[in-house]
């Protein structure tokens, strides 16, 4: 979208209209889901923060400033959300820690697209993104998913443009160092039992 | 390595809510703009039909109060001019 359209349709919303909501909805909704249920790694979550993302654009249109621009807008309120619901589970988690330890299960990550992933390699990108810290994950999805430029993601993530360099270069190596564990893991093959251990 | 990978970043797949979802995301937005016209709308209006009684007598008191005042200031500044025998 180019930045006129963009300024037209930040117009047009604060006024309230509605066709310019369903054009801005069709421009940033697939990005954005994207974002949130890789960020969240559970469609169901990604879906409400979605919902909600959608819903505070129309509570503040009439507020918005004529020169928003609406990715970095939607994004930072994305994230903003996410980061409420993780505190709120660490909380919940927090106090059913103790129960949970007792059960005896390995807790890896998973992603909702690692089981639809289209290639071995995809599926390996997908699993090691899935386990990266939060923080490495929502700046690699930003910048090198969603496609958006580093000054407009260190304003989303609140952090300097220093901050934003170093936090991406780690997260690179983290991924990097993921991706070179996963490939010297042995594969499973379905149906073949395991090797008896003697 | 790490140009590509994040080169490999960028093709991976995207996700997009289902239909009902998007539908119903849709009808509350519309809703909640809709409600925002409607308010924006008549906030601008000058007020119209038959006004409430407070509205109604808000000039009443407001002469009222103000006749008591200055009737207060005369009866204090003659009182003042009668202290200091200047009456």
């Amino acid at each position: 979208m180019d930045r006129e359209t963009e300024l037209t349709l930040v117009g047009r919303l604060r006024q309230g209209e509605a066709d310019a909501f369903d054009e801005v909805y069709a421009a940033f909704s697939k990005p954005l889901f994207t974002f949130l249920i890789r960020l969240s790694r559970r469609r169901d979550v990604a879906e409400d923060l979605h919902e909600e993302t959608w819903l505070r654009l129309v509570k503040h249109a009439g507020r918005l400033q004529a020169d928003t621009r609406l990715g970095p807008w939607l994004f930072t309120v994305a994230r903003n959300l996410h980061v409420s619901y993780r505190r709120s589970r660490a909380l919940e988690d927090s106090a059913t820690a103790s129960l949970l330890g007792l059960w005896p299960v390995s807790a890896r990550e998973t992603s909702p697209f690692e089981e639809t992933a289209a290639s071995e390699l995809e599926r390996r990108i997908e699993r090691a993104l899935a386990n990266l810290p939060a923080a490495s994950r929502e700046v690699l999805l930003l910048v090198a998913v969603s496609g958006l430029d580093q000054s407009e993601v260190a304003d989303i993530c609140g952090i300097t443009p220093g901050a934003l360099r170093q936090r991406l270069h780690r997260a690179r190596e983290l991924l990097a160092d993921a991706l070179e564990r996963d490939a010297v893991r042995p594969p499973v093959l379905e149906g073949v039992p395991p090797c008896p251990s003697r | 390595m790490s140009e590509s990978l994040i080169r490999r970043l960028g093709e991976l797949p995207a996700a997009e809510p289902d239909i009902t979802r998007t539908e119903h995301i849709r009808k509350r937005c519309h809703a909640h703009l809709a409600r925002q016209r409607r308010r924006s709308l008549v906030s601008s209006l000058p007020p119209l039909g038959r006004r409430t009684t407070g509205e109604r007598l808000a000039p009443v008191w407001q002469t009222g109060i103000a006749v008591l005042g200055f009737v207060y200031l005369a009866e204090v500044i003659r009182f003042a001019l009668g202290v200091f025998s200047l009456t």
